[in-house]
């Protein structure tokens, strides 16, 4: 089933285009967002959340349009992004106190089993938080108001090999339990340990939207892997 | 709303806020452009807005699930219950001037604005004009707030040493009398400033509102 939708996206700026991104998002599955820095991941990822607002394509969630349904739709999604934390010097049970409040589905044991998962203690302030304890509080935060999708920007970036296993590891066990996770990374291990759908991203547009097993047929080489097709890929997009 | 406005105050506001809105008992000193009051309580609604640019409070707040006129409505709400808890200072401190002190040698002697229902309704014009320049400047950009502040302080101190000439002026002098002698003029001139008060912040939050939507973050 699909559970989100973004259809022919443009966005443009002076240095930078978003050209006709369009891809599905199905129920219950990982899908890997992939492209090198600067591709456009972040720009589709904010026009997805009404943080950037597209000059041209739709965004819809649960078959109904983003815009217009706003505040509905973002109680059933979590966004959480590894290169920005919010009150730096708020204690985590400060910030979630006032978080939760926005939620009717919140679940105070979810999130205390959340915080014992992630070994996060709620006393520190997102500043005494390592990078990956950032990823690891915002993801409790989006698990306990129980979203049905997880956007996940870059939530690998600038984590450990120990750390990104685990939490590849976490998304794994969402997906069991019925949640669908949007992830962008420009690390193609990260896709192939554990994404079912590939979305390729490449100077601002699509290059390919399918499932990993798919795209493994469709473009690779007899023995290469899918780091090696990505690179082949990519190295000839830039000498396009 | 409730939940908008319980962030505002506990995580994007700054200490220093709630720490300037007792300068509104500036209008208790005699000898002293009481009006500044108003101003260094607006300094602290500024710190505000910048610790909550530091803490990535707009995107945060784009994330939670309202919509963005929500997030504009909760900044003014803020702003607003700031400016009424400083004015309140200001009309009890004006009240005991007119009541408790009347009779006292400082007050008899002072020379510059007298808290009265001018003065208090001057503060709000204050108010008016911060919520118009600087709050609705800053959601030009939901980031930029240097260039609004700048804009609002030449405003506001044109607007202190107007307030505080005007009496002076030959005609103008009943402006500076207490309410208890002039008291349907002040209580006009207060009611004619609260009005101001009101269509200026009504017509910087229907801008904000507008500006903020089509803002990228």
């Amino acid at each position: 089933m699909v559970i989100a939708e973004v259809q022919r996206l443009v966005k443009k700026y002076p240095s930078f285009e978003l050209k006709d991104v369009s891809f599905c998002l199905e129920s219950g599955r990982i899908t890997g967002f992939i492209g090198r820095n600067g591709a456009g991941k972040t720009t589709t990822i904010k026009s997805m959340l009404g943080m950037v607002h597209p000059d041209g394509g739709t965004v819809q969630y649960f078959g109904k349009p983003f815009i217009g349904n706003e505040a509905e739709i973002k109680k059933r999604i979590g966004y959480s992004t590894g290169t920005v934390s919010w009150y730096p010097r708020k204690k985590i049970r400060d910030i979630v106190s006032i978080v939760k409040g926005f939620y009717d589905t919140w679940d105070d044991a979810a999130y205390r089993r959340y915080l014992d998962m992630f070994s996060i203690d709620e006393g520190k302030t997102p500043l005494e938080l390592s990078e990956g304890m950032k990823v690891k509080a915002n993801l409790a935060l989006a698990l306990s108001h129980a979203a049905e999708v997880l956007i996940l920007d870059e939530p690998t970036s600038g984590l450990d090999p120990f750390s990104r296993n685990e939490l590849l590891k976490l998304f794994q066990t969402l997906r069991r339990d019925g949640v669908t996770v949007f992830f962008s990374t420009h690390i193609i291990s990260d896709i192939e340990k554990c994404a079912d759908d590939i979305v390729y991203i490449s100077k601002g547009q699509i290059a390919a939207a399918m499932p990993r097993e798919d795209f493994i047929v469709k473009h690779s080489q007899s023995g290469e892997s899918l780091e090696d097709t990505m690179l082949r890929m990519e190295g000839g997009a830039m000498h396009a | 709303m409730r939940n908008i406005l319980k962030k505002e105050m506990r995580l994007s506001a700054s200490i220093l806020t709630y720490l300037f809105i007792p300068f509104g008992l500036m209008f208790l000193l005699p000898g002293y452009p009481i009006l500044c009051g108003a101003f260094f309580v607006t300094l602290g609604i500024f710190h505000s807005f910048q610790s909550a640019r530091e803490a990535n409070d707009t995107v945060f707040s784009a994330l939670l699930p309202i919509a963005k006129r929500d997030i504009v409505k909760g900044k003014y709400l803020f702003v607003c219950l700031v400016e009424a808890g400083a004015f309140m200072l200001m009309a009890l401190s004006a009240a005991l001037r007119e009541t408790v002190f009347s009779e006292a040698g400082p007050y008899k002697a002072n020379a510059l604005m007298n808290a009265n229902g001018f003065a208090l309704g001057m503060a709000l014009v204050i108010f008016g004009l911060f919520n118009l320049i600087f709050v609705g400047g800053f959601f030009n950009t939901a980031y930029k707030f240097a260039k609004p502040f700048v804009a609002f302080v030449i405003a506001c101190f044109l607007v202190i040493f107007v307030s505080e000439a005007l009496h002076h002026v030959p005609g103008l002098e009943r402006l500076n009398a207490s309410c208890t002698e002039e008291m349907l003029l002040q209580m006009l001139l207060l009611a004619t400033e609260i009005i101001i008060c009101f269509l200026l912040t009504a017509a910087s939050y229907a801008g904000a509102c507008r500006k903020f939507e089509n803002i990228d973050l």
